[in-house]
């Protein structure tokens, strides 16, 4: 259950950053690679319980999932990762190795975990 | 309603620097750190005091850092062995994190050590998002948790370089065939590496020495 331990990082790293900005917040959108072990509902329930007390307290944690994307080491591939769909797991799992070639990669993207946006509710949008 | 952009800094960024000054910090000081994950009872702690002796045969010196939620088994089973050791409670927290490593890192003689083991929380899931700043990763998993352990956490296995298949001598006792173990993560891992170990009765540990380069020079690393 380190999904606690990553939104009390967020939420301690996100309150000051909203200080120069007034209003309520009502969302927070969550950028997670898809090669991160997090669950998005932990991570919901814990914003949830780790907000409570703060300026964070009524918003939501919305998430957007990144695909893993790899260069090959080898030849010119850069692209999305391959994946192994084995009806066992229920999901597609991103491979590190290149899709053309199978060469070792590197990772290009699906190991983010950032806020993207945060959403917020002033007095002048109210009235607008 | 109005949106403020962020310039997308990861939210783990601070442990991230913590992890890369531990990382510096160790290189400077020529100490290698090899962390070690895997569930409770998958063998960690015998694999580490084995890698222990052979290290400790070619005259090099280990520190260990042994955390565990709560008592000092494994810390005491370390000092056994004669080296620096440092006991760190995690109180019911799930992984160790960065901070915690660099204090450990603080009670560690790192002038006089040449290696140090990080043995993390018992627990195969949540340690994999919070790094260290090591060098080396190993994932040990033992054949008791069964041949489908691999396939139940595939993105953990597709996303780790070494891993151990401990405890092979109770293979037959629990009917699991590590060989399926192996081919799992060769499927999901094709750059991966796996070692077979029965660490308790020293079968594959020159294997997984020789796999960390822990015996092939005269200097260290």
């Amino acid at each position: 259950m380190h999904e606690y331990s990553v939104v009390a990082e967020l939420v301690e790293a996100l309150l000051p950053q909203l200080e120069e900005h007034a209003g309520e917040v009502t969302a927070v959108f969550l950028k997670k690679g898809d090669l991160r072990i997090l669950s998005e509902r932990a991570l919901k329930n814990a914003f949830e319980i780790v907000a409570q007390g703060t300026r964070l307290e009524r918003a939501t944690l919305e998430i957007e999932s990144i695909p893993a994307r790899v260069a090959c080491q080898s030849c010119s591939y850069e692209g999305p990762a391959g994946t192994l769909d084995d009806d066992g797991f229920h999901f597609a799992v991103p491979i590190l190795a290149c899709p053309e070639c199978g060469s070792r990669v590197e990772i290009r993207a699906g190991r983010e975990l950032s806020v993207d946006r945060v959403s917020l509710q002033t007095a002048v949008d109210e009235g607008a | 309603m109005h949106d403020v952009r962020f310039s997308g800094e990861e939210i783990l960024a601070r442990q991230l620097k913590l992890a890369d000054t531990n990382y510096r910090r160790l290189k400077e000081k020529n100490v290698r750190a090899i962390s070690v994950l895997g569930a409770i009872g998958s063998g960690k702690t015998t694999l580490i005091e084995r890698l222990i002796a052979r290290v400790s045969a070619r005259g090099l010196s280990t520190g260990t850092i042994a955390a565990d939620s709560a008592g000092d088994d494994d810390h005491t089973r370390f000092l056994a062995c004669n080296v620096a050791s440092v006991n760190v409670n995690t109180q019911d927290e799930c992984h160790l994190d960065a901070a915690t490593v660099a204090r450990a890192l603080d009670d560690l003689p790192l002038d006089t050590l040449d290696l140090v083991f990080i043995e993390n929380v018992g627990n195969l899931i949540c340690p994999a998002d919070f790094p260290l700043g090591t060098n080396t990763e190993i994932v040990i998993i033992s054949v008791t948790e069964g041949d489908d352990m691999v396939r139940k956490h595939p993105k953990i296995f597709a996303q780790t370089d070494l891993v151990v298949v401990n405890k092979i001598d109770l293979a037959g006792a629990v009917g699991v065939d590590p060989q399926r173990i192996v081919s799992d993560y060769a499927r999901l891992n094709p750059h991966g590496t796996a070692v077979l170990t029965d660490a308790l009765h020293e079968r594959g540990i020159d294997e997984l020495a020789r796999t960390l380069e822990l015996e092939c020079t005269n200097t260290p690393w």
